[in-house]
């Protein structure tokens, strides 16, 4: 059943687009986008870790292929993971050392990060300084620049597919299943007595979530064919929390719920500006306080009448492996 | 097995142990007695690998183990619970368990991404091996159930399987029975006493002499960070330091 809908909802991404208007594609290349963001900060939400600061990561990402596309002329493709290998590679060097700080620390000091390398792109000459990089074009395949909306739609679906795939398994892994032990500092405790190393685990998820982050930024510095310290901020770092928030943190499904809702919605809400914070900041408080456990949870509180909800996935592989 | 050479351990001007040395022979199941703040639980985060000594050095199977971090020690063989019930507090029991596996199951995140039938069988074995652990220590029946939510005698014991399920060959217990009716404080000790030595050498720390006399080898007494007692637990009544230093104001039933 859940299968046949999945298989339902990538076939319709496949088939569909070629019918839709070209702003209703630019809406779907959005979201997709902001899925993966969205998902790929939930590998570290799911830690116990908040980051303010994901955009510097998307940001190096977008920087990094825009510049080697630009400058040195190699082709997008590479340039995208180059993106994503740089965006790890500055996660791994500042997680080495953050990651020991818990709660608002560590998110202060990815903000942080992300701040200094907001700076540097608007300070330096070879970054292009406030103006950015302009001209950054899309890549080719068979000989076909892919220019239309349609043909890039394609490279965006393929890469979120991908992405989307990989972090949604790994939370299935050992791997994402010790990152569970990882939330407090006091589990974190008991999570190294059992032999566990904690700073590697950590570090390697951080690691992993921006590296996603990193590649779909370049995916989608090469969709705007440009790139400025304006359009990677803080409010995109803002919005990816206040996505998986809404959406929920319990399930994998949450962020994603909440991602395409609130970016459907802030789509629609575009031209009235600095009104789209203030319905998200809206939608923030009363599901907060209304639905602690995200949209996600609506249906399964409905269900069992309001009974206590698991804040945690079930590591389903695992606990299904049972004896039954 | 575990030699403690003379170990000092300074938190700023407070001398919370000074020169103690004793050592821990396999099989062995040694209480670590002495009133709140004599530097037991320090004792245990030194052994464990939470915190280095000051000055001192520990010997784990003839290697010098000072220093290494917990989960160094972890891997060599060294478990241990903690004298607040530490637990995943939002996973099941079960899944508790599992953590305490996490040494001996290699990650193979490649294999788990792809989701290949070797690795979904290694699940399984996983999970039984989990299981196995809940029904040495009896508490089975509580595999799905969330660990915040079930009541502190079988969180105890919990605590004991996780610790055990990384298969130690020292595992520490800080206060095992502490918070447990008499029942269920006996349920526990006669577990520690039979299964679980069986496995490995037990050292725990204890305040109730009912249960040192009753179940452990060897009773060590530590006073203001001082050892002033090593021998058997029935001596502990008759050395004339306890009695002054402790056992004078406590419960001696």
């Amino acid at each position: 059943m859940k299968r046949g809908l999945l298989g339902l909802l990538i076939a319709a991404l496949v088939l569909l687009p070629p019918l839709g208007k070209p702003y209703v594609l630019h809406v779907v290349i959005v979201i997709l986008i902001n899925v993966v963001y969205a998902q790929a900060l939930y590998v570290i939400m799911r830690m116990g870790y908040l980051s303010f600061g994901h955009a510097g990561y998307i940001a190096l990402g977008g920087y990094t292929s825009a510049l080697l596309v630009t400058k040195l002329a190699i082709t997008p493709w590479i340039g995208f993971l180059a993106g994503g290998v740089v965006a790890g590679i500055f996660a791994w060097a500042l997680g080495a050392v953050t990651l020991k700080l818990r709660g608002i620390y560590f998110s202060l000091s990815v903000f942080a990060f992300a701040e200094v390398v907001n700076a540097a792109f608007r300070a330096f000459e070879v970054f292009g300084g406030p103006a950015g990089i302009a001209g950054v074009p899309r890549p080719a395949l068979l000989g076909t620049r892919l220019n239309t909306h349609l043909q890039f739609y394609y490279v965006v679906l393929a890469v979120a597919l991908v992405s989307l795939f990989f972090l949604y398994r790994l939370q299935w892994t050992r791997f994402g299943f010790t990152l569970l032990a990882l939330r407090t500092r006091e589990t974190e405790r008991l999570a190294e007595s059992l032999g566990i190393n904690a700073a590697r685990y950590k570090t390697l998820a951080f690691v992993v979530s921006c590296f996603f982050c990193g590649l779909m930024g370049a995916v989608h510095v090469h969709y705007l064919r440009f790139v400025s310290p304006f359009v990677f901020t803080f409010f995109l770092s803002n919005d990816l929390m206040i996505y998986v928030m809404v959406g929920g943190l319990g399930s994998y499904w949450g962020p994603m719920l909440g991602t395409v809702l609130l970016t459907g919605l802030g789509e629609q809400l575009f031209a009235a500006g600095y009104y789209k914070s203030l319905v998200y900041a809206v939608v923030l408080l009363v599901v907060i306080l209304a639905l602690p456990g995200g949209l996600i949870s609506l249906p399964r509180i409905l269900r069992r009448g309001g009974a206590r909800e698991r804040v945690l996935p079930v590591a389903a592989d695992v606990t299904a492996a049972r004896e039954r | 097995m575990l030699e403690i050479r003379s170990i000092t351990k300074r938190f700023g001007g407070l001398t919370a142990l000074q020169d103690v040395a004793f050592t821990v022979g396999r099989g062995e199941l040694v209480a670590l007695v002495g009133p709140n703040g004599a530097g037991k639980s320090t004792l245990f985060n030194i052994i464990a690998g939470a915190f280095p000594p000051t000055r001192g050095q520990i010997v784990f199977n003839g290697r010098d183990v000072t220093g290494l971090s917990s989960h160094d020690l972890a891997r060599l063989g060294v478990a241990r619970t903690f004298q607040q019930t530490t637990l995943f507090g939002e996973q099941t029991a079960l899944e508790n368990v599992l953590h305490g596996l996490h040494r001996h199951v290699p990650a193979r995140v490649v294999a788990g991404l792809l989701a290949t039938p070797a690795y979904g069988k290694e699940q399984r074995e996983v999970a039984r091996r989990a299981l196995g652990v809940l029904e040495l220590l009896g508490i089975a029946a509580y595999r799905d159930t969330v660990a915040a939510d079930l009541p502190l005698g079988i969180q105890k014991l919990l605590t004991v399987a996780v610790a055990l399920a990384t298969e130690p060959v020292l595992l520490l217990l800080d206060e095992p029975a502490a918070g447990l009716s008499r029942d269920e404080a006996t349920r526990m000790m006669n577990l520690v006493a039979s299964e679980i030595r069986q496995r490995c050498t037990v050292v725990l720390v204890e305040h109730n002499m009912r249960i040192v006399a009753g179940w452990c080898d060897r009773a060590l007494v530590l006073h203001f960070g001082q050892k002033i007692y090593d021998g058997a637990p029935e001596g502990l009544t008759r050395d004339q330091g306890v009695v002054d230093a402790y056992l004078g104001v406590a419960e001696l039933a």
